[in-house]
């Protein structure tokens, strides 16, 4: 299969099942909003590293917000069900809790496993906490300096894809990197979905373990890292010389599969060689997501 | 199976009625030959069956609609656990006490201890309410603690007294003492709120959009935009139909701590255009 001269190679992205919470943080514009937003999704770009995996989902108008006021939607990511309360507590505690004019409420509200969030933040009132029930649901007001922070008492977790992903293999590392900004581009704002790595770009894809550490979980891809195609069992094509990964999470399967048709359009561009995926063999991830077929027929593999 | 029950009252009864087992039967399996076969106490003739004070149509439905002059009704959907009334018309006392879930929209206005004691659902009152809604039962402890009870028009003294959780919302004016010796719970407005809100309040919060005086054991703390008011005015706005203005959503509001002389958690949240 070729898209603009791009060949996409007969291969699948292999991706996990990991659970997902939703925020959506408001504050008295979005300037804040966001603020506490980026913090929060910081340093989330991987669990290997960070625990967990975040990304901003989109901006909100303040008519789809319960306050009425500007906010962004978060996508938040743990691998397990347990680690969810002690990642949000931390990453909700000190990067919304402490953010002027913020608040956090759940984005998730008919999802029926619930996490405990706000019933732990309260603690930092106090004493002088307050909840109050609004159409069913608890929100714990926690006096703070400037006034009060508000934050519901439980979020929503539902099961969700993470690792969703394509390689875009180029000429030039300026091609590739042109490519995959065309390519988060075209993902921006995309519902359910989030690009969890820096500009939603990986430089750095990995294998599972290390050559020579028996400890490591993951080391570089060698055989898609264009200087060692000269002494190792390279996977990259004449002419490549740089590539680049995108990284999608997803609130499912479909919508990962709609992010990816987007992105990979995107970056058959000039300079391109080709499109491929991460994978390992089909062992590991129960996702799986042919580029070709999703290419060709627009559905979820 | 009918879309709704329609009871129509033929004539007032001359006594006062104890309805207050009604909401206790499950109307959505009963046939409308039962439905006509249960009684309700009426002062001075004694037990006497729905089809004697009611002509009826439909059956077995979750939804139930009363038409006619209900003020010597008590206790109407008390316990409700449940489905949908309809009073179309005016209630007498302690309509919706005890209540649990479900739905009582009453388009008239309702008697004494509406709401009383009610733990969950939504007590929608159309005009008027009288003394003690969404409070306790004289002699005790602990009010309503849960649900929502609304008042569009006026509401009489005590509103909301001795609540526990729960949100009493007036859309007029309240009478004396609203919100006193809450537990906890939310008493909301719009109107003027009477003398001595809040007195012996423990927990509880009392947002007035309307002009209030706090009484003198509450003490002022700030002036500031309580952000799950905003929260809170939507619901009323969007889910309720109040009427929430966006000086409301935008405006400041004083904060005075009280009641001092109890336990001192609970506030006035005073609304001010400034």
């Amino acid at each position: 299969m070729n898209i603009r001269g791009v060949l996409i190679e007969d291969t699948f992205a292999e991706a996990f099942t990991m659970r997902a919470a939703r925020l959506l943080i408001t504050g008295a514009s979005s300037r804040w909003a966001m603020a506490a937003a980026l913090k929060l999704t910081g340093f989330a770009t991987s669990v290997i590293g960070c625990k967990c995996e975040a990304g901003i989902e989109h901006e909100l108008a303040t008519k789809d917000t319960p306050d009425g006021r500007p906010g962004v939607s978060v996508l938040f990511m743990t691998m397990s069900k347990d680690d969810m309360p002690k990642r949000l507590i931390e990453r909700v505690g000190q990067t919304v809790l402490t953010c002027p004019t913020t608040a956090c409420f759940d984005g998730f509200p008919a999802a029926p496993d619930r996490v405990g969030v706000g019933s732990a933040l309260r603690f930092f009132g106090d004493g002088f906490q307050a909840s109050k029930v609004i159409g069913g649901e608890r929100y714990w007001r926690v006096p703070v300096m400037e006034g009060e922070f508000l934050v519901q008492e439980k979020f929503g977790m539902i099961k969700a894809v993470g690792g969703g992903n394509f390689l875009i293999l180029a000429r030039t590392a300026e091609a590739a990197l042109a490519a995959a900004e065309a390519a988060v581009d075209a993902m921006a704002g995309l519902p359910g979905v989030f690009l969890p790595f820096p500009g939603g770009v990986v430089r750095s894809g990995s294998k599972v373990g290390s050559r020579r550490s028996k400890t490591m979980i993951a080391s570089t891809n060698d055989a898609f890292c264009p200087t060692l195609r000269a002494i190792t069992k390279s996977d990259l094509a004449e002419g490549v010389n740089s590539v680049l990964e995108i990284v999608i999470n997803g609130i499912d399967a479909p919508a990962i599969s709609q992010a990816m048709r987007a992105g990979i359009d995107a970056a058959c561009r000039q300079d391109v060689v080709s499109i491929s995926a991460g994978n390992y063999g089909g062992k590991l991830g129960p996702h799986h997501f042919h580029l070709r077929k999703i290419m060709s027929e627009g559905t979820a593999a | 199976m009918s879309d709704r029950i329609v009871l129509t009252l033929r004539t007032r009864p001359a006594g006062a009625v104890d309805a207050s087992s009604l909401a206790l039967h499950d109307w959505t399996d009963r046939p409308g030959a039962e439905i006509a076969k249960l009684s309700v106490r009426v002062t001075g003739a004694g037990s006497v069956a729905l089809g004697d004070l009611f002509s009826i149509a439909g059956e077995r439905a979750p939804r139930i609609r009363l038409t006619g002059d209900f003020s010597a009704f008590e206790g109407l959907g008390a316990e409700l656990a449940g489905g949908d009334i309809t009073i179309e018309g005016d209630v007498g006392p302690r309509v919706g006490t005890r209540m649990r879930a479900g739905q009582i929209r009453v388009t008239g206005s309702a008697g004494w201890g509406a709401g009383l004691e009610m733990s969950g659902g939504v007590l929608e009152i159309g005009r008027d309410a009288g003394p003690r809604a969404g409070g306790a039962a004289l002699g005790a402890k602990r009010g309503m603690t849960g649900g929502e009870l609304i008042i569009r028009g006026n509401a009489g003294a005590e509103a909301g007294a001795a609540m526990r959780r729960g949100l009493v919302v007036v859309g007029g004016d309240a009478g004396e003492g609203a919100g006193r010796t809450t537990i906890a719970g939310t008493v909301v407005v719009f109107g003027a709120t009477g003398p001595n809100p809040g007195q012996w309040s423990k927990r509880g919060t009392v947002v007035a959009l309307g002009p209030v005086t706090p009484p003198a054991t509450y003490r002022f703390a700030c002036t500031y935009r309580p952000q799950y008011l905003g929260v809170l005015l939507r619901h009323l706005g969007t889910d309720r139909r109040l009427p929430v203005t966006a000086e409301h959503l935008t405006g400041f509001y004083k904060r005075y701590s009280g009641d001092l002389a109890e336990l001192g958690a609970g506030e006035i949240l005073a609304w001010t255009r400034t």
